[in-house]
């Protein structure tokens, strides 16, 4: 067992908010967070747009907005008449001055291309450095376990163990390699519990079968114990400046279980609710003990940040976007189509399905995806195109955001609260591929994007949603006694950490030192230290030679063509 | 180095075999022949839509590009393609590879 412990350990709780903690700790379901929170400080977090897992983990970890590091969803959409532009700017820069000749090579190479297409999002599309990378090349350790977006693992000083990873391909995604058979030698190790893919993430957020409700529960419980057992090994046996490890089953069980967790929403209940009521808070008091377990096995000299990527609250309708646009003349389904009657958000399988759900040649807007409530705009490249025309675009997407804000349910309720354009929602050098529009609805609910008999309905029963605020405790040396604090933003807590180990804090991070957090004598003796602009990632190949390289093979594709010398 | 295109062809089904093999290792699949040109990732290796996903991630790994453009290679007129065979994949890489 190591002597020395971490110098900061970073807890997360995806999806935890203060709605929830606050009454659990209140009535002593978690007395170790009770003990931890009188002991520091907290505050709410608040998160990014759209309040959902990859872009508010992504945000947190690097210290910059989704505009920035260009992660808006769990996966990452390709347009067409976005790619071509992109070869045509990078053609451009290349020095030709035919912009005709350019327009004609860059239409011919994507000539081969779907309308839009997505897949999942990857560590490689990260367009800014990570608190890991900060840390690995200031000769610091970090261990990361369970984060999204982390595959392929970023190649560390110290071990990753990514999230949302398809248990199948585990041994394939771990940092260092030799890791995984390190975690093969650990009693509890069972690769199918220890990660939740992607697939299964879609199916949290449908409605439970009655007798689906214990297992989902105990599997998450199964899980967090899973991933308490990495972290054990790895603060017991790998010396690190920063571990970090990422427990999501409250997210998990908050999108099914909310009316069983918010005791609020239910009084009366029959036997089995009564049950699940007991089974989630069972799930409390053990991510309690785990917690308590975590931080003990860091030690008492380690600072100690719980956060979260966002909060939850409840929903109560569900808001078929598209097929509100098909009624309203923008989108036209695929033959074959089926209307969903299980109140589902999106097809099964997240990574491929929705694309194919509509006829490209007849359709100007859809979403394609639940998570981030976007709306991506087919813009046509050419007059002969399917498609918005250029020229239109400003005035089809203001025209779409006033309609939009005119949706009401059938009990007379406005369904959408906020629009967002993308240059609203997320200014930064990443924004050309975010969703053209973003959606927030007024009970922050996500949108389906399957076909309905009507675009909204009120839902049989209330689910968890997430919300803007989550949470952040701070403990440990240094950090004061001060209670519940103003907001916070998920942006500043990466300064905050990499003060904690010792770092200055770029000066290109976004968030703020959060100083109201630490005791003024541990920061008048160690005060905060702004250092130089962050560096691009050295495994990702988002790096200037990787980019480098991308637009040589745009520009050989276009000599091959013959448009650039 | 040999550059003609069937060796080229060759030394790329080459990669996409070991990426294959070492992605399926513990899948437990019942493969007599082993993993060939002809091998169908749907449903000779019972590959589902994320494995399809892990398989890019690992191609983009092993030849340190980024980018490539495997939708021409997954979708056909705007919708996916059924199934996916070794050589698919061969041929697609073998044009888009510098």
């Amino acid at each position: 067992v190591n002597a020395r412990g971490p110098r900061a350990l970073l807890i997360g709780l995806d999806g935890a908010t203060f709605d929830v903690l606050d009454r659990l700790v209140a009535e002593g379901t978690m007395p170790f967070l009770g003990t931890l929170m009188s002991s520091g400080s907290s505050a709410r977090l608040r998160t990014v747009v759209p309040p959902l897992t990859p872009p508010a983990w992504t945000s947190l970890v690097t210290g910059v907005p989704p505009g920035r590091h260009g992660i808006f969803d769990f996966v990452r959409v390709t347009r067409r008449a976005e790619e071509e532009r992109e070869l045509v700017a990078i053609h451009r820069s290349a020095g030709s001055s035919d912009a005709e000749a350019v327009r004609r090579a860059a239409e011919t190479v994507q000539e081969s291309r779907p309308t839009m297409q997505y897949r999942m999002a990857t560590s490689t599309d990260i367009a800014a450095e990570t608190l890991w990378s900060m840390a690995s090349r200031q000769d610091r350790r970090v261990a990361v376990l369970n984060f999204p977006v982390g595959i392929p693992p970023e190649h560390v000083e110290g071990v990753v163990v990514p999230g949302f990873a398809p248990w199948r391909h585990l041994r394939r995604v771990v940092w260092p390699v030799t890791f995984y058979d390190v975690l093969r030698q650990l009693p509890g190790f069972r690769p199918e519990e220890l990660v939740f893919d992607i697939e299964r993430e879609r199916r949290a957020i449908q409605e439970l079968a009655i007798d689906e409700y214990d297992e989902w529960i105990d599997f998450h419980v199964r899980r967090e114990e899973r991933w308490l057992e990495v972290a054990t090994h790895v603060l017991q046996n790998e010396e690190c400046d920063l571990v970090a490890v990422l427990f999501d089953g409250v997210d998990k069980l908050q999108h099914i279980c909310w009316r069983f967790i918010d005791t609020d929403v239910h009084t009366v209940r029959p036997e089995w609710e009564q049950r699940v009521v007991e089974r989630c808070r069972a799930y409390y008091v053990r991510l309690d003990e785990i917690l308590a377990e975590t931080v003990r096995l860091a030690g008492p000299e380690t600072r100690v940040f719980v956060v979260s990527d966002h909060g939850f609250g409840p929903t109560g309708r569900l808001f078929y976007v598209n097929v509100w646009l098909h009624r309203n003349g923008c989108l036209t389904w695929a033959a074959g189509v089926d209307l969903d009657d299980a109140q589902r958000v999106g097809p099964e399988e997240i990574t491929r399905s929705s694309v194919a759900l509509f006829d490209w040649s007849r359709t100007t807007v859809a979403a394609l995806t639940s998570g981030s409530n976007g709306l991506y705009v087919n813009v046509a490249r050419h007059p002969e195109e399917p498609g918005v025309p250029p020229e239109e675009y400003e005035d089809f997407c203001e025209a779409l955001r006033r309609r939009l804000l005119g949706v009401r349910a059938p009990d007379g309720r406005l369904v959408v609260a906020e629009v967002l354009r993308r240059e609203e929602a997320f200014p930064g050098p990443q924004q050309h591929r975010a969703p053209d529009l973003t959606l927030r609805l007024a009970d922050n609910g996500f949108v389906s994007v399957l076909n309905a008999a009507e675009p909204v309905l009120l839902r049989r029963e209330t689910l968890g949603t997430h919300h803007p605020h989550g949470v952040l405790l701070a403990a440990g040396p240094g950090i004061a006694a001060a209670g519940r604090l103003d907001e916070v933003s998920i942006l500043d807590v990466a300064p905050a950490l990499l003060h904690s180990i010792g770092l200055p804090v770029p000066c290109d991070l976004e968030g703020r030192f959060p100083g109201e957090l630490f005791e003024p004598d541990a920061l008048a003796t160690d005060p905060p230290q702004v250092g130089p602009r962050t560096v691009a990632r050295t495994t990702a190949p988002h790096d200037d030679a990787a980019e480098t390289a991308g637009e040589e093979q745009v520009a050989q594709r276009l000599k091959a063509l013959g448009y650039l010398e | 180095m040999d550059t003609r295109p069937e060796s080229r062809q060759h030394e790329i089904r080459q990669e996409i075999t070991r990426i294959l093999r070492e992605m399926t290792a513990d899948w437990e699949l019942d493969l007599p022949d082993g993993i060939r040109g002809s091998t169908g990732l749907i449903t000779d290796l019972g590959c589902e839509s994320i494995d399809i996903v892990m398989f890019i991630v690992a191609i983009e790994e092993r030849f340190g590009r980024k980018g490539l453009p495997f939708e021409s290679l997954l979708m056909n007129d705007d919708r996916y393609v059924g199934e996916l065979t070794v050589d698919d994949v061969t041929g697609f890489l073998a044009r888009e590879l510098p």
